[in-house]
């Protein structure tokens, strides 16, 4: 069994909205996946579920054959769209914290990342910019040796050179055992990297396809996008 | 796991309590101090110096109470919990940890206190008649209770331990249970906080009144006729207290579990 | 030189292309040792299995061979470098006469054209 994530009829509600509807994946390990579809189209629902954050109204997920819980959180890496990280803490505090937490986290890697982007460790998480937390907790993610990371717009708020330098740690980080779940609606800075696409819609997937056969019929996966979702 | 939570959990809410701790216990030595530097003399410094103490006393109860709702509702329930939560810790644990620090810092709060009320009154304490007095006393009271009187301060003491820890789980219940609201959070907090404290009531009642108005009725008779049997009565009240409190409080805790566990909705 | 990836071909053919470029014009020189596809893949910012199969698509074309402990290098067979010199030049000049025969040139007006070219750029 080499899929590292899979979902069958999953289906979540809230009141009468269905958020997603009888979705039906299978994502193989050592992809690089682009979950791409407008605000609302139940991209984030997908991953909280992927989380445990959320439970499934019908329907299942399993990631590595698991049920989501505390042995999946133990191999998931996840980056929120949101800034997550206590403000009285120093990034030393937070680093610790995942290093007790998390046992494939390489703390080494971390000093690395914060070096490279001139970030001192000693600083509070107070004070820095929105942007500087936004690469702080991208380098956590990205520190851990982790089965899959789903990264939940993580180009979204950043300025181009950050992009760039985003998208090559999630290059660098790239093993052949470990899969990548990239969500996001900016398909064009992404594209190249992406194995694989996954359109999703209203709450379900209208299109599954590795990007090569895309490309073949002379489009991009942007260019597909813009046909696809056109208002 | 549960270890390393703990420790967070300290690290978090340890920044806010030794600083108040320290101004309380420094208030105290400096309205000690400026009485005694005063004394004879006018009142007025002496008691703008109590004021400050007395105000910094109340704050450190109020943050105590304060700082345990904001740890349960921010840390797991706000943007925080997409950290909390995808730690790979089963929900009880955040539970625990959030607790047992909470009855620390309620236990922490009174030892302070009372640290500063002894700060304030050293010199009577440092009067020997005076503590062999208090001390006699106290045995004397315990000696009433016969052979069960070193029983008594330990019912005392759970009794107020399962008290608190009720509170705290009362108050962890109600935030799970508004958080199971899609808006208003707040408001069906607040809700959910009656509705607990008027289930504990309603049940309180039912167990006290109904079952027991025999039993107590007969102690009640006989209360003036022997000392043997208010003893008795007394231990009874106490393990009933504590067992109730428990009860509830693990009643409270499956609900907050549950919830956590199987309805999480982190906006 | 630059990797200018175009969005609407696949990634993997335009990688095989601007690699043989690069051996084809000596920037990798015959012999010499190929970066690792992870070195390739962020230089060139794609996804290394894509640079994978492209650099498996050279080793199939035989412009690059894999040594067992020691990676990849470009290969020493002049002879093969040669082909591939060959087969891009006739690629070119067949696109070359395509757009030519669309605009509407014939045969002698073509070479003379390239005749006068190649003087000037002589200069």
């Amino acid at each position: 069994m080499n899929a590292i994530l899979e979902c069958k009829g999953l289906t979540k509600s809230y009141g009468g909205k269905k958020a997603l509807s009888d979705v039906n994946l299978t994502i193989e390990r050592g992809r690089i996946v682009g979950l791409l579809g407008p605000n609302g189209s139940g991209k984030t629902t997908l991953i909280k579920l992927a989380n445990a954050l959320l439970t499934p109204t019908s329907g299942e997920i399993r990631i590595a054959g698991m049920e989501p819980g505390t042995g999946t959180k133990k191999i998931v890496s996840y980056l929120p769209e949101r800034n997550y990280l206590s403000d009285w803490m120093r990034v030393h505090d937070i680093i610790g914290l995942f290093r007790d937490f998390y046992g494939d986290f390489r703390p080494d890697k971390a000093y690395d990342m914060l070096k490279r982007l001139n970030i001192n460790p000693n600083d509070k998480l107070k004070t820095m910019s929105k942007g500087t937390k936004e690469k702080v907790q991208l380098i956590l993610v990205m520190s851990r040796e982790s089965e899959l990371y789903l990264l939940d717009e993580p180009i979204g708020g950043v300025d181009p050179a950050a992009r760039d330098y985003i998208l090559e740690t999630i290059i660098s980080n790239y093993n052949p055992n470990a899969t990548i779940i990239i969500s996001t609606h900016l398909i064009a800075d992404v594209e190249k990297v992406l194995d694989h696409a996954i359109f999703i819609r209203d709450g379900q997937v209208v299109l599954s396809s590795s990007v090569d056969a895309i490309r073949e019929q002379g489009k991009s996966v942007d260019g597909l996008f813009r046909e696809v979702f056109r208002c | 796991m549960l270890g390393k939570l703990l420790k967070y959990e300290l690290k978090a809410t340890g920044r806010t309590f030794m600083p108040i701790y320290a101004a309380m216990l420094i208030a105290a030595a400096v309205t000690k101090l400026i009485s005694a530097l005063t004394a004879g003399g006018s009142e007025v410094p002496e008691f703008i110096s109590a004021i400050v103490y007395i105000m910094i006393l109340m704050g450190m109860f109020v943050m105590t109470f304060v700082v345990m709702i904001q740890r349960f509702h921010k840390n797991l329930l706000s943007d925080e919990g997409y950290l909390m939560f995808t730690l790979p810790v089963e929900p009880w644990q955040h539970i625990v940890s959030k607790l047992l620090i909470s009855v620390l810092w309620n236990l922490g709060s009174l030892v302070a206190a009372f640290l500063s009320i002894v700060i304030l009154t050293f010199d009577e304490i440092a009067n020997r008649a005076l503590m062999l007095d208090l001390f006699a006393v106290i045995a004397e009271f315990l000696t009433i209770f016969g052979p069960t009187g070193s029983l008594v301060v330990l019912e005392i003491f759970l009794a107020g331990i399962a008290t608190t820890v009720f509170g705290i789980l009362l108050i962890y219940a109600s935030i799970a249970l508004g958080h199971l609201s899609n808006r208003h959070r707040t408001m069906a907090s607040l809700g959910a906080f009656l509705g607990l404290t008027a289930f504990a009531q309603i049940l309180f009642a039912c167990l006290t009144l109904i079952p027991n108005v025999r039993v107590l009725q007969h102690y009640m008779d006989t209360l003036q006729e022997s000392l043997q049997t208010s003893i008795v009565l007394f231990h009874y009240v106490m393990w009933f207290t504590i067992g109730f409190f428990t009860l509830l409080s693990a009643g409270y805790f499956l609900i907050t579990n549950h919830i956590l566990k199987k309805r999480l909705n982190l906006e | 030189m630059p990797w200018d990836l175009k969005p609407d071909r696949p990634i993997y053919t335009q990688l095989v292309e601007h690699i043989e470029w690069m051996i084809l014009s000596g920037v990798y020189p015959p012999g010499s040792k190929l970066p690792s596809v992870r070195d390739l893949a962020k230089e060139a910012s794609v996804n290394p299995n894509t640079m994978q199969r492209a650099l498996a698509q050279l080793e199939e074309d035989r412009l690059i061979i894999t040594h067992r402990t020691s990676g990849r290098s470009i290969t020493e067979d002049s002879e093969m470098i040669q082909k591939a010199r060959i087969r891009i030049a006739r690629e070119q000049v067949s696109e070359f006469l395509e757009k030519m025969q669309k605009l509407g040139f014939d045969r002698k007006e073509i070479l003379s054209i390239i005749n006068n070219m190649i003087e000037e750029v002589g200069k």
